[in-house]
């Protein structure tokens, strides 16, 4: 075989390997996505039960309940963006947080079965989408580390991917849920 | 669970009657030995100067001879100790276990079964021989524990039909509960090749470790730089693997200064504490009473039933109740 020949082959592989890793890096955020989608699907259905259980108590609060029911509904809309559903999700953490310290300045809703449930079912939902998250935010840094590195880059603007955005973990989170206060 | 200043107390406040029994048991079985030792090796000496006169001695005999010396010597040096290991274990182990929780078995000669280490998934050779004695079982916290010293071997064979036998895993193996429900297999291992080959290279490797499953990339670089995690699903190692457990299994890490190897699978926590010898056995050249010696015993105990009050493997969420 020619030496030109060699060399073509070998930069075809080359290509095709780079090719099909981007493939691969893009798919795995897409499938990642879905992911968390499930896990905050399942935390929006728990919505109605929880601003019913709480709503009769919770008279200083009817504000924010109001806000997560709406929060709840805008998500619920077909066709609704990637960027969207994040900056949703960020809302909605923060607004359930809220009722969560809340539900602490009511002994009779502390002491409330169904009340409990939610919290420990909210709880358990929170630690699966907090885990939905950090993988999705690594399956992105790998996007995007493929998109900015040579010779990946070459490659990335020619199939005209482009970057994503990773969710914000807040502080909270980082330092994450603590059970033990949540439960007393 | 009581702490380790406790522990030491104890150890050295009740327990000093038996240790001071055990020690003169110690001194003559220490003169025995000497002398036992100096005899057979007079008695080996003899025979390998009779046998130097004839012509048969080459290269092989002598090697032949000298293997023959050392297991003689070491299955001799075993017979000895073999009562006073019984002692030591009946009067000063199995106390200070149930010192830490009533509710805890102690079984000195049994070890963790062996599936549990295949099933750990931790190590993916096989073992031809394994061994292990000191088996403590029990509730700690409502979770249940077991651990105990653990030895895997491989067998070797070499071209002229020689076995030998290579350790897979000698040291401390844990199973226990874990306070969270999971499915798949998430395994830690300590990261030998980003440390040996660099961030690049290393990750290179990592990420092509047949046999093992997916890498997982974590996001805590302190923890990524100690360990390196393969798992059948992202999402599962990271809702196992939190950022505060991460921080825990680091301090744990720091703590036994060893290898450790970590697995969730078959609804279970493994852990693997890499000492490379021979756990809960008791000293014979130096004294009991020693404060290195006595800190090895009660350190090590510790460190193994402390697991679930160090990972608060307690804190069950709402899905395990």
């Amino acid at each position: 075989m020619s030496t030109p020949l060699i060399i073509l082959i070998v930069l075809a592989i080359v290509l095709v390997l780079m090719y099909n890793s981007l493939v691969a890096k893009k798919n795995q955020v897409e499938n990642i996505f879905s992911s968390v989608d499930t896990q905050l699907k399942k935390r929006y259905d728990l919505i109605p039960n929880l601003v019913a259980s709480v709503s009769k108590y919770m008279e200083h609060e009817k504000s924010i309940l109001e806000d997560v029911t709406k929060l709840r509904a805008e998500a619920n809309k077909p066709n609704i963006s990637n960027e969207h559903k994040m900056a949703l999700d960020a809302k909605m953490s923060a607004a359930l947080g809220s009722i969560m310290i809340a539900v602490e300045n009511y002994p009779e809703l502390k002491a409330n079965e169904n009340v409990m449930h939610l919290q420990h079912t909210l709880n358990e939902v929170e630690a699966q989408i907090s885990a939905a998250r950090r993988a999705y935010n690594q399956a992105v840094t790998d996007y995007n580390n493929a998109l900015e590195q040579v010779p990946t880059n070459f490659m990335a603007n020619a199939m005209g991917y482009s970057r994503k955005d990773v969710f914000e973990i807040s502080e909270h989170e980082r330092k994450n849920v603590n059970v033990k206060e949540l439960f007393n | 669970m009581k702490g380790l200043s406790e522990l030491t107390d104890f150890y050295y406040k009740t327990l000093f009657p038996t240790l001071q029994k055990l020690e003169e048991d110690r001194k003559k079985l220490q003169k025995r030995i000497i002398t036992i030792g100096v005899i057979y090796t007079l008695f080996a000496l003899v025979i390998l100067i009779s046998l130097t006169s004839s012509n048969y001695v080459n290269f092989d005999f002598i090697i032949f001879l000298a293997f023959a010396y050392f297991g003689g010597g070491s299955f001799l040096y075993k017979y000895l100790i073999k009562d006073y290991t019984k002692e030591f274990k009946a009067n000063v182990i199995d106390p200070l276990i149930k010192e830490i929780d009533s509710e805890l078995h102690y079984v000195a000669q049994m070890h963790v079964a062996e599936q549990h280490f295949s099933r750990s998934k931790l190590f993916t050779t096989k073992p031809d021989r394994v061994s292990g004695n000191d088996y403590v079982r029990g509730k700690i916290d409502g979770i249940n524990i077991e651990f105990s010293d653990f030895h895997a071997e491989k067998r070797h064979r070499d071209s002229k039909g020689r076995t030998s036998w290579n350790t897979l895993f000698q040291g401390l193996f844990i199973i226990s509960e874990f306070n969270k429900n999971f499915k798949g297999t998430t395994v830690i291992l300590p990261d030998s090749a980003e440390s040996t080959f660099g961030s690049f290279i290393g990750s290179w490797l990592q990420s092509n470790n047949f046999g093992r499953d997916e890498l997982i990339k974590m996001d805590s670089v302190a923890f990524e730089k100690e360990f390196v995690v393969y798992g059948t699903d992202q999402i599962e190692a990271r809702y196992i693997l939190t950022p505060l457990l991460m921080q825990k299994l680091l301090n744990y890490k720091k703590r036994t200064k060893k290898k450790l190897f970590i697995s969730f699978t078959s609804k279970k926590l493994y852990i693997a504490i890499a000492y490379n010898k021979d756990l809960f056995e008791p000293s014979v050249f130096h004294s009991l009473l020693k404060y290195k010696i006595a800190m090895e015993y009660v350190e090590t105990l510790h460190l193994a039933i402390g697991i679930v009050e160090e990972l608060k493997l307690n804190q069950k969420l709402w899905s395990k109740q």
